[in-house]
């Protein structure tokens, strides 16, 4: 069975990433099973699903650090081959390099890219004060927080402004209240960015507080179960009744219904 | 940069107080090991008559003697170019040699082996073979250091190309790094620590093998020579100088001058 997935009607926007019937097999383990799905320009699109799902696989893919097994991944209507600074990826952790500061690790794109040092201060500097870690620039990683990290890291992914932000998990490693604030940030970048986002995370709250849609994933292989628009505006009340119900229905999708009022007692003879 | 430094306070960083203390706990227990080796040595020169262990005053009177000699310094000169020459080409070699493992697999696997045959034969052990092939001289006792630096560098290097972490390989793809660019700002960083200690433990088998094979190496020459010469005449008083000479500038270069050019290089460890 394959879900056709394309952003909501009227919406009026182009289509900025196509992807066909993608599989995607390690050896013998089919990870992806023939997703299809299309994400318009400037939306923001969240995968929940469980671990093993093939959701990291899939933007491995969307940033062509792997070749798609069979289907096709186009972005602005071209097949993707290799990796490309315009479609960037932020990974969950350990990421930064830690002989580098975070000012050295946040230039790392613009120096690839062999930009004059004048620009690569202008620009660094921006995003150090747009990410909030100013004051942090001649540290080095070890000496930061995981937040902190995790903002060094979108910010040296911003610096080379990509118009495709894929995030794979990014706030997975952090505690509860850090992500709250996160999410709050990485929601007004968005906000003030317009670029596309695909974010894959296993915290339902994050993606119906952040994303036009939710993409929700079965497991191995890896297909795409359902899809949840989220139409209440931005910025969301995390507490809504809305997102609540919301809520309910992804977890019972992925068969984790939350039980209120009575408690579920399991069956009386089973065996431990 | 300077601009960002008045920031630097916001995170305690550990110095002041525990800097001292830790240089002292440093410190200390060299200071007790120098000074047991001499109440030892002070011990047996008491036991021993003069020509068999001389005490540590006279030998110590003898090693500033030698040093205002030119003969000595010459002979000490010629060993430590003889060092330099052979570790510089064990570390160049070993480390190109490492690297070329790391990103090709059938290369590494003949490496490897080849290491594990070679390596089970003390460097020394060639020297007879070496003065045949390349006669009398530094080639020889240059070659013997070669082979004692570079197996150390080489399977380190290997080995921590291998290690390099794949995430930080594929952020600077991501970013859209060439080969070139690839090699220069992740694996070269990445496998740094491994050329430190790859020189750490080379120098230490250099070192060694210079010693051994000026007292084998049938030169005239030498910090090795000088001691050998001195035994074959029964001159103890120079034979612990040069023993002596030998700690102290091995110490000085592997403590001091290693350890300030790792310090330099892994900065980011240290803060």
């Amino acid at each position: 069975m394959e879900i056709s997935v394309s952003p909501p009607a009227g919406a009026g926007r182009r289509q900025k990433i196509v992807i066909d019937k993608l599989v995607q097999s390690f050896g013998p383990l089919k990870v992806i099973d023939r997703i299809s799905m299309s994400v318009a320009d400037g939306e923001f699109l969240a995968i929940v699903g469980p671990s093993g799902c093939g959701k990291s696989t899939l933007l491995r893919v969307l940033a062509g650090l792997i070749a798609p097994s069979a289907g096709r991944v186009r972005i602005d209507a071209k097949d993707v081959h290799g990796p490309d600074p315009r479609h960037n990826l932020v990974f969950q952790e350990h990421a930064l390099y830690p002989w580098r500061t975070v000012y050295k690790n946040v230039a790392l794109g613009l120096e690839i890219e062999r930009q004059n040092p004048e620009r690569i201060k202008n620009k660094v500097t921006g995003l150090l004060n747009l990410v909030g870690l100013e004051s942090f620039a001649d540290y080095y990683p070890h000496q930061l927080s995981g937040g902190m990290r995790q903002r060094a890291a979108l910010a040296r992914v911003l610096a080379v402004d990509p118009d495709v932000l894929l995030l794979d998990e990014p706030f997975g490693a952090l505690d509860a209240m850090t992500r709250l604030t996160l999410q709050d940030e990485l929601l007004r970048i968005y906000l003030h960015s317009g670029k596309t986002v695909i974010l894959v995370t296993h915290d339902v709250e994050e993606a119906l507080f952040l994303a036009d849609r939710v993409i929700i994933m079965s497991t191995v292989p890896g297909r795409i179960r359902e899809v949840i628009p989220v139409t209440e505006k931005r910025p969301r009340d995390r507490g809504s009744a809305n997102l609540a119900a919301l809520k309910r229905t992804v977890l019972g999708i992925l068969g984790l219904e939350p039980v209120i009022g009575d408690v579920r007692v399991p069956d009386t003879n089973f065996s431990i | 940069m300077a601009e960002r430094a008045g920031t630097a306070e916001t995170v305690e960083r550990p110095e002041g107080r525990g800097a001292v203390e830790t240089r002292f706990v440093k410190v200390f227990p060299y200071a007790i090991a120098f000074l047991s080796i001499l109440a030892g040595w002070q011990i047996a020169a008491l036991i021993f008559p003069a020509y068999l262990i001389p005490a540590p005053r006279r030998v110590l009177v003898r090693v500033f003697q030698e040093l205002g000699r030119e003969a000595f310094l010459v002979t000490v000169g010629k060993s430590f170019l003889r060092l330099s020459v052979g570790f510089v080409l064990a570390s160049v070699l070993g480390l190109t040699i490492g690297l070329v493992c790391g990103i090709w697999t059938f290369f590494r696997r003949t490496v490897r082996a080849l290491v594990s045959i070679l390596q089970s034969v003390p460097p020394i052990a060639w020297v007879p073979l070496f003065i045949i092939l390349l006669g009398f001289g530094d080639a020889p006792i240059i070659l013997v250091i070669i082979i004692a630096a570079f197996f150390p560098m080489t399977v380190s290097v290997m080995n921590a190309v291998e290690q390099v972490e794949p995430l930080h390989v594929d952020v600077a793809r991501l970013l859209g790094a060439d080969r070139m660019q690839l090699l220069v700002k992740v694996y070269a960083p990445e496998v740094i620590p491994a050329i430190v200690t790859g020189a750490q433990v080379g120098f230490g088998n250099a070192w060694r093998s210079l010693i051994a094979a000026e007292m084998v190496g049938g030169v005239n020459i030498g910090l090795g020579w000088f001691i050998n010469f001195a035994g074959e005449i029964a001159d103890m008083t120079a034979v612990l100088a040069g023993i002596f000479v030998i700690g102290f500038v091995s110490a000085i270069l592997d403590g001091y001058f290693l350890e300030r050019l790792k310090r330099r290089l892994l900065k980011w460890k240290y803060l």
